[in-house]
Parts: structure tokens; C-alpha cells; sequence
């Protein structure tokens, strides 16, 4: 790195004990979503464990659906993961595919989960119903806004690497990353908690 | 533009370099000009909520009369008289406009960002756009709350607690209907906010630190703000969670806290409550660090107990996040978990009686300057213990049984918020305000404002722990209709003269504020001969804060040294041969 | 910037996380005692937190503070749901 004046310095990305202030940040606003799902997972099982005849969700929707989708998510890690390792390697045009593969699997995600949505919805369950409606639309509903803000953050930077960016720098590849790896954390949670218990 | 080299020509191009009105004062990314403008509007709405609690004690002074002259402003539709429904909005919007926009904002926002830069040695935040991005956040909260005063059926009313099902049935009163709307889309905003302050002070703070400025040579009042951004990185999204799910039990018809659908009240009382105990510590640990360094400053004397200090601002704050169910006592609890939280709870007067001690250590043999911004720091830690030990009754399950809604824990929460709180922020705006605005702040009005606050203050609060012994319950509009509380009514009226003297005494804080602004003597850089390292850059700083990024050579709280003449001994000053680390 | 980190087992992650997501399935389907069930799927599922959290979050690699600022909430959750239901419990 280039010796910089503090007054530029300050404006680029500091870096403090090999970590950039950026990363750093985002760790902290990871920490906040915890709290946040956290809120609305605590809520939702201390609810559900006060009905004893709680509906379970395997009876009324698809776990082999969910479970696939639940693949595809892990898959767009996976993508994601590459998409970084690669840039990070020197490889900018696998990394660009990788990227975009990454989004096209969110709006899979997404679609899947729309289709379950309308299904339940079909089905006579709103979110007004009854507290299995409540908790479930909720829940999923904002971890899909999760990946929605995802899916839309990693085509914003997947067309920045077409466009020649991270060439040097690959903290936007980076941080894109942990924020969508932790939405796929929070899935693996919801999975179980939502479809499988 | 370099700032490295320490040439101060080069420095004064920028600084005055030519930027309008508006990117300079209103969409500044520069952290001093947010902060005074966190500080002037928690100012405003500082009036806002004490205007609300003069009518809240002229109701309960004199019931339902009619108000001379401004009633007809006031309750002008309500035939000049409040109306029954209008007392729990009154209490409603006292509660939150003095916690949400008053003690927080000016606590985190106002201090916190003025202060933390300066104090570390940086030139700015680390993210100076998030930090007005989180200011414009607050803004839209100012207006949806103020805009909640003027929908149908009036602004909230279920208090700043909020318990369902008061507040999740829209057509349960008046102030339950738009009203409630506005008051969770407001919270929703300011936890936003405060969200993006917190990260923002945490990174400055752990990553901008300047050479030599070890975690433990921080000042104390960038401990206190540190742990507090913490405390709201970590508590507050459990509150917004728990708001949008009131949101969605009254807009779309979910029942996650109505007993009807087979919800849980309780619940948003166990999540409420896990955001606003942590909340209260929000509100008190920067002015504990901030007292910190003011006492230390006036005493002449180095603070005492450095390291169990801020082991104690950590207890605290860990402490502060297991404690939330003693607010619940009477809600319904196993009390296996009653007796878990009463310990829990008691363990905190342990930090907080190790920093009552510290602080009355650092005056032990100082040469105390009884200067204004002294007196408040003084007056902060006396009524803090009031309050804190009034804290310890409570903690009591049993004790809590009887004392629970009444009005000794109105009595209680006043000792600590405003006692304690608002005496460090009296502090600190007369201690930083040369910094903030390059001129003094009145000396003697400083003192005359203190000695009628401090008196009307223990004249206004005091009577509440009797008024709450004798049983009166918090939140009604008219407590002579019980007779056992008829007698009551005189301590009341004494209460609420002393509260009008409280609140006139304000007025001469403003005046001496905004006078001292335009026509204060010039201040000099280091007015007070302080040590940290805002005082080493001028008053006010230029735009980068520093002529030279600074140099940090010890602690901040090395006053009467031996090793200089003077009694104070500046934390980037080198001595030759330079001390031991 | 780009450091040399040698091959880091994504790949392998993967497989795991998609192994352990089907066993998940089949052990959902299992009759087996609700306790016992709930307490494999919950272990489960912390395995694969971890795996993303250590691997693809790199938390393995980085810094250590960024596992504590990632770390710490989980605690805090750990606590309010002990003690939400500990609440639940006796009434229930």
C-alpha cells in the first residue's frame, strides 16, 4: 500500500490490526441483525411452545420443497464464497460469473418461495389466521426481504465486476459476501426451527 | 489538504474553504456540526417534554380546572380543560420525548458525536456519511412524533412502555388508534438511527484511535460512549423487532400479543423490556463518564480507580442485559425467575457503588474548583446515589410488589434521569461549550442556574418516594378520587410549584446558553487546563480537528504531576526524557 | 491485497452442509422422542451455523475480535430464551 496522507487516508478504507474499518462495520451491523432475528425467533418459539396443538408446518407444506430450496441457498454460498476466492486468486472473470450465479440462485430462492407463499395462502392460511400464520409469514418474511436486499446488492456488484471493478481491491466482493453468507445462516436456522421441529 | 505535516497554513485552506450554508450546517458529514445539531434538537425537544410534564403536574395540583389564558391553546377543544383521555397522552409523550428524544440523542448524539473524534484523535467519525445519514434519520422521527399530536383521536396513550393490549388494539381509546401508528413508525426511526450512530462510534473508537492511544488511556467519557454504542448495537433491534410485530398485530391483523388469538401479552414485555433496561444504562453511562472527567478535571487530581472504573462500566452494561424482568415483578412471573432477577439486579449497585467510591476518592484532598460545570458533576453523583439506592428497594420482589406503579418509582426514575442524567449533561455542555463554540458560558448565572435546579429538583422529586409509600399510583389523572389519597393533594401542589421554579430555573440555562453564544468571552484553547486531547486543538476545532494528527504520551487524567509545574499535564505533551510507558 | 491463503476447503463445506442438511430431513421424518429429536435437529443446525460462520465468513481466518462481535449476540440469545423459557415452563 501506498503511503497516504492522513487526510486521504481517512477518506479511503483505514485499516486497523490487519482489519479495514469497512469489514469491521459490517461485523458490527451483522451483530445487530443477530439481535434483530434473534427478537423474532425468541418470540416465535416461546409462542410456540405455549400451544400444545400447534400446527405443525410439514403437514401443511412441501419439506422436500423446502429442503431443496434450503440447498440452493447453501449453493449460493458456495457461489459466493468462490466468487471471492477467485477474485481474490486473480481469476476476475470466474469471479464475475460466479457473482451473477450467485443472484440468479437468490431469485430461485425467492421464486420457490413465493410459489409456497401463494400455496399457504391457497390453502386458507393468512398471516391473520392464526399464530402459525403469523409466525410463519413474519419469520420468512423478513428474512426474504433479507435476500431480497441481497440478491440486490450482489447484482450491484456483480455489475461492477463486469464492468472492470475489483481489479485491486475486492473488499465490495468481500463484504457482499459476509452480509449474504449471514442471510444464509439465519436460513439454516429458520429451516429447522420453522420446518423441521 | 495535507493534515500530516504540521504546517498550519496549509491546514487554514480548508478549513475555510468555501462551502454553502447548507453543506456546511445542515448536510454537514462533519462530526462537531452533527453534533450540535443533535444538541439543539434533544434541546428543543428537552422544552417539549418538560412543557408536557408542568401540565401533567398542574392536573395533578388542581384537577380539572381550567387552565388561566393558555388553557384555551392547549385544550382549546376539550372546553379549556383536559380531557380525562388526555392525561395518559400527556404522560405518554413525557415519557418518550424525554427518554427517546431528549436523554438518548443528546447523550449518544450530541456528546457522543462531538466528543469521540476529539477525544481519540481523529479527524472525523469513520463513516462520516452514515453519521448523517443516522441525524437525517432522526429527523423524519422528530416530525412523525410531533405529527402524532394532530391525527384523529390525538397522539399515544398506552405510556412510553407501551403494553399491549393497550397499545395493539387500535379502537381501544382515542390515543390508540393513528396515534399509536405514529409513535412505533417514530421508534422505528430512532432505533434506526441510533443503530447507525452505534457502529459508527464503535469502529471510531476501536480503529481511529490516534499513536499511542492505548484503550486504556481513553478519557472516560469514551469508555462510557463506547459500551453505551454497545448496548445499543445489541439491544435496540430487539426492540425494533418487537415494534414491528406490535406494528403487524394492529395493521394486518396477526395476534402475536393478543391473549385472543392465542398470543402472549407478556411477550412484548419480555422483549420491551430487554431493549429498555439496557436503554436505561444508555441513558446514564455516558453521563457517568463524562462527570468522570469533569470531577477529575476540577479536582486537580487524577481519577481515582482508572481500571475499575471502566470494569465497572462493563459490569454494568453486562449486568444490564439479564436484569430486564425485574421491571415485570408484577406482571406475572415463576418466581424462581423473580428471585434470579432480584439478585441479578442487586448485583449492580456493586459497579455502581465502585464508581461512587471512585469518584468521591478523585475528590479526596483535590484542590476542588467549584466552577458551574463542577457543581452539576457534584450534584450528578449525589442524586445519583439517591437514585441508585432507591433502585436497590425496588429490586426487592416483595418491596416491589407494593412500590410497583407508584409513584416512588416515578420518584426513582427521576433521581436517576434527571438527577442523575441531566445534572452530567448540565455538566458537560457548560464544560464543553468553549469547545463547541469557542466563547465561555456565564460563570455566575452557571452557578445561580445550578443552586435553584439542585433545590427545585430535590423539592419536586423527593416528595414522590413519600407520595409513593403512601400508595399513589403512577399515570392517573386524578388520584383524589380514592379517598385514601385525598390528603395528598397538598404535597402535590407544593410539588408542582417547585416544579414551575424547576422549570423557570431552566430558562436561565437557555438564556446564559444562547447569550454566551453570540456575546460569551472568548474562550482560550484549553480553558479549564485540561489534559485530553480535545482541548489541544482550538476553540472551536478547525474542520479536521487537528493542525497535527496528535501524539499520545500517557493518560488523560494526569493532573498535579510531579514531573511538570504546571498541575495539569496534556496527553500528546512528549517529555524529554520521555517517561516509561 | 490479494494474500496467498492456500486452498481453503469450500468445496468440502459444501458437501458437508448439503450431507448434514439431508440427514436433517431424514431425522425430521424419524419417530423418535421429541426431546431427543429437537436436540439433534437444534445440534444440526449450529454444526452448519458454524461451518458458514468459520469458512465462508472466513471467521477462521480473520481476526479474532470479528468472531467475538459475531459470537457475542448468540450469548445474549442463549440468555432471553433460558430465561423466556424457564418463564414458560411453570405456567404452561
Amino acid at each position: 500500500m501506498t503511503h497516504t496522507t492522513a487526510a486521504e487516508h481517512h477518506h479511503t478504507t483505514p485499516v486497523w490490526e490487519g482489519i479495514k474499518t469497512v469489514k469491521f462495520a459490517i461485523w458490527l451491523f451483522l451483530a445487530s441483525e443477530i439481535m434483530f432475528f434473534a427478537g423474532l425467533i425468541v418470540a416465535y418459539i416461546s409462542i410456540r411452545y405455549s400451544d400444545p396443538n400447534w400446527l405443525l408446518a410439514s403437514e401443511l407444506l412441501s419439506v422436500p420443497l423446502v429442503a431443496l430450496n434450503t440447498f440452493i441457498l447453501i449453493f449460493s454460498s458456495v457461489t459466493m464464497v468462490l466468487a471471492f476466492d477467485s477474485a481474490e486468486q486473480g481469476d476476475l472473470q470466474k469471479s464475475r460469473y460466479l457473482l451473477l450465479a450467485t443472484a440468479i440462485l437468490g431469485i430461485v430462492f425467492l421464486s420457490i418461495q413465493g410459489f409456497e407463499w401463494s400455496d399457504l395462502m391457497h390453502e386458507g392460511i393468512q398471516a391473520s389466521t392464526n399464530l402459525f400464520g403469523s409466525t410463519f409469514y413474519t419469520l420468512t418474511g423478513f428474512h426474504g426481504a433479507h435476500v431480497a436486499i441481497g440478491v440486490i446488492w450482489v447484482l450491484s456488484v456483480t455489475a461492477k465486476a463486469f464492468r472492470g471493478g475489483y481489479a485491486e481491491d475486492h473488499l465490495g466482493i468481500e463484504l457482499a459476501g459476509l452480509y449474504w453468507h449471514f442471510v444464509d445462516l439465519v436460513w439454516i436456522i429458520l429451516f429447522t426451527i420453522i420446518y423441521l421441529i | 489538504m495535507s493534515t500530516a505535516t504540521p504546517t498550519a497554513a496549509t491546514h487554514k485552506d480548508y478549513r475555510y474553504a468555501p462551502v454553502s450554508f447548507w453543506r456546511r450546517y445542515v448536510f454537514s458529514t462533519d462530526h462537531k456540526i452533527i453534533g450540535v445539531q443533535f444538541l439543539f434538537s434533544s434541546l428543543l425537544f428537552f422544552i417539549v417534554g418538560g412543557l408536557i410534564a408542568l401540565l401533567m403536574r398542574t392536573q395533578l395540583a388542581w384537577p380539572w380546572q381550567e387552565i388561566p389564558v393558555l388553557g384555551q391553546y392547549i385544550y382549546g377543544s376539550t372546553g379549556n380543560i383536559l380531557s380525562p383521555e388526555g392525561y395518559p397522552a400527556l404522560v405518554t409523550m413525557h415519557g418518550t420525548i424525554m427518554i427517546f428524544f431528549f436523554i438518548i440523542p443528546v447523550l449518544s448524539g450530541a456528546f457522543g458525536n462531538f466528543l469521540i473524534p476529539l477525544m481519540v484523535g481523529a479527524q472525523d467519525m469513520a463513516f462520516p456519511r452514515l453519521n448523517m445519514l443516522s441525524y437525517w434519520f432522526m429527523v423524519p422521527a422528530f416530525l412523525v412524533m410531533i405529527f402524532g399530536f394532530f391525527v384523529e383521536g390525538g397522539t399515544a396513550a398506552a405510556g412510553w412502555t407501551s403494553y399491549v393490549p393497550l397499545s395493539a388494539l387500535p379502537d381501544m381509546v382515542p390515543g390508540s388508534g393513528m396515534g399509536q401508528t405514529m409513535w412505533i413508525i417514530s421508534l422505528l426511526l430512532v432505533g434506526t438511527a441510533s443503530t447507525m450512530g452505534a457502529i459508527n462510534y464503535i469502529t471510531t473508537i476501536v480503529m481511529l484511535r490516534a499513536k499511542g492511544m492505548h484503550m486504556f488511556r481513553l478519557p472516560m467519557t469514551i469508555w462510557a460512549l463506547f459500551i453505551t454504542a454497545i448496548l445499543v448495537l445489541l439491544a435496540t433491534p430487539v426492540l425494533t423487532s418487537a415494534l414491528l410485530l406490535l406494528l403487524f398485530d394492529r395493521t394486518i391483523g396477526t395476534t402475536f400479543f393478543l391473549p385472543e388469538g392465542g398470543g402472549n401479552p407478556l411477550m412484548w414485555q419480555h422483549l420491551f423490556w430487554f431493549y429498555s433496561h439496557p436503554a436505561v444504562y444508555i441513558m446514564i453511562l455516558p453521563a457517568m463518564g463524562m462527570a468522570s472527567d469533569i470531577i477529575s478535571c476540577f479536582a486537580r487530581k487524577p481519577l481515582f480507580g482508572y481500571k475499575p472504573m471502566v470494569f465497572s462500566i462493563m459490569a454494568i452494561a453486562g449486568l444490564g442485559f439479564i436484569v430486564w424482568g425485574h421491571h415485570m415483578f408484577q406482571s406475572g412471573m415463576n418466581p424462581v425467575l423473580g428471585i434470579t432477577f432480584m439478585t441479578s439486579t442487586m448485583m449492580i449497585a456493586l459497579p455502581s457503588a465502585i464508581k461512587t467510591f471512585n469518584w468521591l476518592g478523585t475528590l479526596w484532598q483535590g484542590q476542588i474548583h467549584l466552577t458551574a460545570p463542577m457543581l452539576n458533576a457534584l450534584a450528578f453523583v449525589s442524586t445519583f446515589v439517591i437514585g441508585g439506592l432507591s433502585g436497590v428497594f425496588a429490586a426487592a420482589t416483595p418491596v416491589d410488589i407494593f412500590l410497583h406503579d407508584t409513584y416512588w418509582i416515578v420518584g426513582h426514575i427521576h433521581y436517576v434521569l434527571f438527577g442523575g442524567s441531566l445534572f452530567g449533561v448540565f455538566g458537560a455542555i457548560q464544560y464543553w461549550f468553549p469547545k463547541m463554540f469557542g466563547r465561555m458560558m456565564n460563570e455566575t448565572w452557571g452557578k445561580v442556574h445550578f443552586i435553584l435546579t439542585f433545590v427545585s429538583f430535590n423539592l419536586v422529586f423527593f416528595p414522590m418516594f413519600i407520595l409513593g409509600a403512601y400508595g399513589m399510583p403512577r399515570r392517573i389523572a386524578d388520584p383524589y378520587n380514592y379517598t385514601f389519597l385525598s390528603n395528598l393533594q397538598g404535597t402535590n401542589q407544593f410539588m408542582t410549584i417547585s416544579a414551575y421554579v424547576l422549570a423557570l430555573s431552566q430558562v436561565i440555562l437557555f438564556v446564559n446558553f444562547f447569550v454566551s453564544l453570540y456575546r460569551g468571552r472568548k474562550a482560550a484553547d484549553n480553558p479549564w487546563q485540561a489534559n485530553t486531547l480535545e482541548w489541544t486543538t482550538t476553540s472551536p476545532p478547525p474542520l479536521e480537528n487537528f493542525h497535527a494528527l496528535p501524539v499520545v504520551y500517557r493518560g488523560p487524567y494526569e493532573y498535579s504531576s510531579p514531573e511538570v509545574e504546571e498541575d495539569w499535564l496534556p496527553q500528546n505533551r512528549e517529555l524529554v526524557p520521555a517517561p516509561a510507558d | 491485497m490479494a494474500k496467498e491463503h492456500g486452498k481453503r476447503p469450500y468445496i468440502r463445506v459444501f458437501v458437508g452442509l448439503a450431507v448434514l442438511t439431508a440427514i436433517e430431513v431424514a431425522v425430521a421424518g424419524l419417530a423418535l422422542d421429541d426431546a431427543l429429536r429437537i436436540f439433534i435437529l437444534l445440534g444440526l443446525a449450529a454444526v452448519k451455523a458454524a461451518l458458514v460462520a468459520l469458512f465462508y465468513m472466513h471467521l477462521r481466518y480473520d481476526h479474532r475480535l470479528l468472531a467475538v462481535i459475531g459470537g457475542f449476540p448468540f450469548l445474549l440469545v442463549v440468555i432471553m430464551l433460558i430465561i423466556l423459557m424457564a418463564d414458560r415452563v411453570i405456567k404452561s
